[in-house]
């Protein structure tokens, strides 16, 4: 075995993880390595990897670091039940559940054959054409469920740690007919290797808005993929924003299945140094009068490199939906790349689909402008950073959160350099 | 006093020279005018006083309250009194005017050493001029020109030489683009700030903006040079004959 496959299957794998006694649970397990097997892990040959080499960065010799006492919950604060997974398992005791009737939260390590139905029709069966994703799920140590039940509506907050060297997590979430919920989810890692696969199912009429800050170690290896089933009227919101790591790899598949289904998806974010930022997103417009929206927004420093993909797809029959993607970097060094790669595919008739793509440099008027109003040029270019980023930023809706994610993100500008506000 | 001397300044852009040499003196309190058809390089004049990169200046000197202006950074010069007001204000969609202001304005002071203002203390401060420059609220609440007709934006830049109380203003083309309405409102606005502490340079390509702006001196630029000199009355004279004519009458 090579020293990536060593890293990405922790010994004691086949032994103790795999095989839980529970039938049901099993099989998916085992099917899920299977398919993972047989792709194997991604490198920079396989299309949909090309600007981020898993097996490479697995590869590659790293050094420790250790998670910094500074970085705390960027949520804290923001009201809604608490909950840690540390290490790729649930933690009950740092946890603070105050969840109402009607809402359910269950530990991944103690599924059973009795588990409830809506734990049994979903788990592992929305997330099941990634190829990391797979991985997830066959070496998952723990991770959460939680269901929203019919017209509720509640804040979450999920928040990750991870210090060990590797750990494999899953996540699960049904928001029912009529509810809502707002999903906030923060990282915090240092150097090891993490592996998230999170499955969210919208009933009719259901909202989810998700917003993710993931703090990760510039030698961590970050990867998560999500996928989504929004079912009619029902609407997925997504605001995604990370620093970067090693290797950090965002992928959401998101399948528009019934009329009048939404997604809208947008991420800001500020990536230095050497640090590597992969957001990929699929959205598969299923349904007629289906509607999709995607804004990304990177600037890149140094010698770091984002990466966005985004694909769309408007199946056969889907007539009438409507999709709009842009995706924007800027440029602060010589050496920072972005990749801004587009993809459509449409297989129906009167669809409207609108794209753009495009790299560029921080405007020198403008930076002049300010200059001559007395501001120092390190201040004016974190204004004019700040302004490129602020269209995403605004997408997030509660003001609280949209607060918590700029200054996640005023930290990242000032690695740059470039001073925050 | 002398705030401004420029000493037989030759300036290049892009390899070109555009500035050919010259000088030009104001006291303080002075208005003068630079007068100019359009490439004479009147704004070559204000971003090379600016200090915009690009300009470089080949020889001659420029002094400001006898300090050489040209090792300053834009930054530098504003923080020392020196305001531009630019022939197109830059639009920057995600800040809103009035950060834009606060941002400015705490710069300055920072630079000072002077204390910076909060929020309030800054809209108490934008609150009293704005109004006479009929710059309504709303408007600081948007994003920094983004919107703006001709007029909101040249108001936008006399705002800002209120509130920054520069000792040198350079006004670049700020008639460019008004009504008659627009601009009369702009002149009061440069006129109710004219104080013996404050000198201003006004570069303008017609003479309509010195009917209400009445300047001390008046420097015609063609081509680089100062091709005549006079009082007030140059600017009335020029708008008789052109700049053809006046070229003529030079040679």
């Amino acid at each position: 075995m090579s020293a990536a496959v060593e890293t990405f299957f922790p010994s004691g794998f086949d032994s103790e993880a795999a095989v839980s006694g529970v039938a049901w649970l099993d099989r998916r397990r085992a099917d899920a390595l299977k398919r993972f097997r047989a792709v194997g892990i991604p490198h920079r040959r396989v299309e949909e990897w090309k600007y981020s080499d898993l097996r490479n960065a697995l590869e590659a010799p790293r050094t420790r670091e250790t998670l910094g006492p500074t970085t705390g919950d960027p949520f804290r604060g923001v009201a809604g039940s608490q909950f840690l997974v540390r290490d790729g398992r649930l933690d009950w005791a740092s946890s603070k559940p105050s969840l109402p009737r009607g809402v359910e939260v269950l530990d991944l390590t103690a599924l059973r054959d009795d588990s409830p139905d809506w734990v049994k029709a979903h788990f592992g069966e929305v997330l099941n054409d990634g190829t990391v994703g797979q991985a997830s799920l066959a070496l998952m140590r723990g991770g959460v469920a939680l269901r929203i039940g019919p017209e509720i509506a509640i804040p979450f907050h999920l928040r990750f740690e991870q210090r060990e060297p590797a750990a494999h997590a899953r996540v699960l979430v049904i928001v029912e007919q009529g509810a809502s919920l707002l999903f906030l989810e923060s990282h915090a890692q240092c150097d090891g290797l993490t592996n998230i696969g999170v499955e969210f199912v919208l009933a009719p009429n259901a909202q989810l808005t998700q917003v993710r800050l993931a703090d990760t170690a510039a030698n961590a290896i970050h990867i998560e993929e999500i996928g989504v089933r929004v079912a009619r009227d029902a609407k997925f919101r997504g605001h995604f924003t990370q620093s970067g790591a090693k290797l950090a790899r965002l992928e959401l598949a998101i399948a528009l299945e019934e009329e009048g289904a939404e997604a809208a998806l947008s991420g800001a974010a500020v990536v230095a140094g050497k640090r590597h930022s992969d957001i990929t997103t699929h959205v598969r417009h299923d349904a007629g009068k289906t509607q999709s929206r995607q804004l990304f927004k990177y600037a890149v420093a140094d010698r770091a490199r984002a990466v966005y993909q985004g694909k769309i797809t408007v199946a056969k029959g889907a007539d009438a939906s409507d999709s709009r993607q842009t995706a924007k970097a800027i440029l602060l060094g010589e050496r920072a790349e972005a990749d801004l790669k587009p993809e459509l595919e449409i297989l129906a008739d009167d669809v409207k689909c609108a794209h753009g793509a495009a790299v560029g440099d921080l405007d020198a008027e403008s930076l002049f402008y300010l200059r001559t109003r007395g501001i120092p040029e390190r201040e004016a270019r974190g204004l004019l950073l700040r302004a490129f980023l602020e269209e995403a930023v605004a997408e997030i809706p509660n003001e609280e959160v949209r607060a918590a994610a700029w200054r996640f993100i005023d930290s990242g500008i000032s690695q740059t350099g470039e001073a925050a506000q | 006093m002398t705030i401004l001397d420029i000493r037989d300044l030759h300036v290049v852009v892009q390899g070109r020279e555009i500035l050919k040499g010259i000088s030009l003196s104001i006291a303080a309190g002075e208005v003068h005018a630079v007068m100019g058809p359009n490439g004479s390089g009147k704004s070559t004049l204000s971003y090379t006083l600016a200090g915009r990169q690009g300009y470089d200046i080949t020889s001659g000197r420029i002094l400001y309250q006898g300090e050489d202006l040209t090792a300053l950074a834009p930054e530098e010069r504003a923080t020392k009194g020196l305001f531009l007001a630019l022939q197109y204000p830059v639009e920057i969609p995600g800040v809103t005017t009035m950060n834009f202001l606060k941002a400015a304005l705490n710069a300055q002071r920072r630079a000072r050493g002077d204390k910076e203002l909060d929020a309030m203390s800054v809209l108490r401060l934008v609150r009293e001029t704005a109004g006479q420059l009929k710059i309504p609220e709303e408007m600081l609440r948007r994003a920094l020109n983004v919107g703006f007709s001709g007029g909101e934006k040249k108001r936008l830049e006399i705002l800002q030489m209120a509130l920054f109380k520069p000792t040198l203003a350079v006004l670049d083309e700020t008639d460019s683009g008004l009504d008659i309405d627009a601009l009369k409102l702009v002149a009061d606005g440069v006129n109710a700030l004219r104080a013996p502490d404050r000198s201003m340079l006004v570069i303008t390509h017609y003479q309509r903006l010195l009917n209400h702006i009445v300047p001390d001196r008046v420097h015609v630029l063609s081509d680089g040079r100062f091709v005549a000199e006079g009082g007030k009355e140059l600017a009335h004279e020029l708008e008789a004959k052109g700049y053809a004519g006046l070229a003529r009458d030079a040679a």
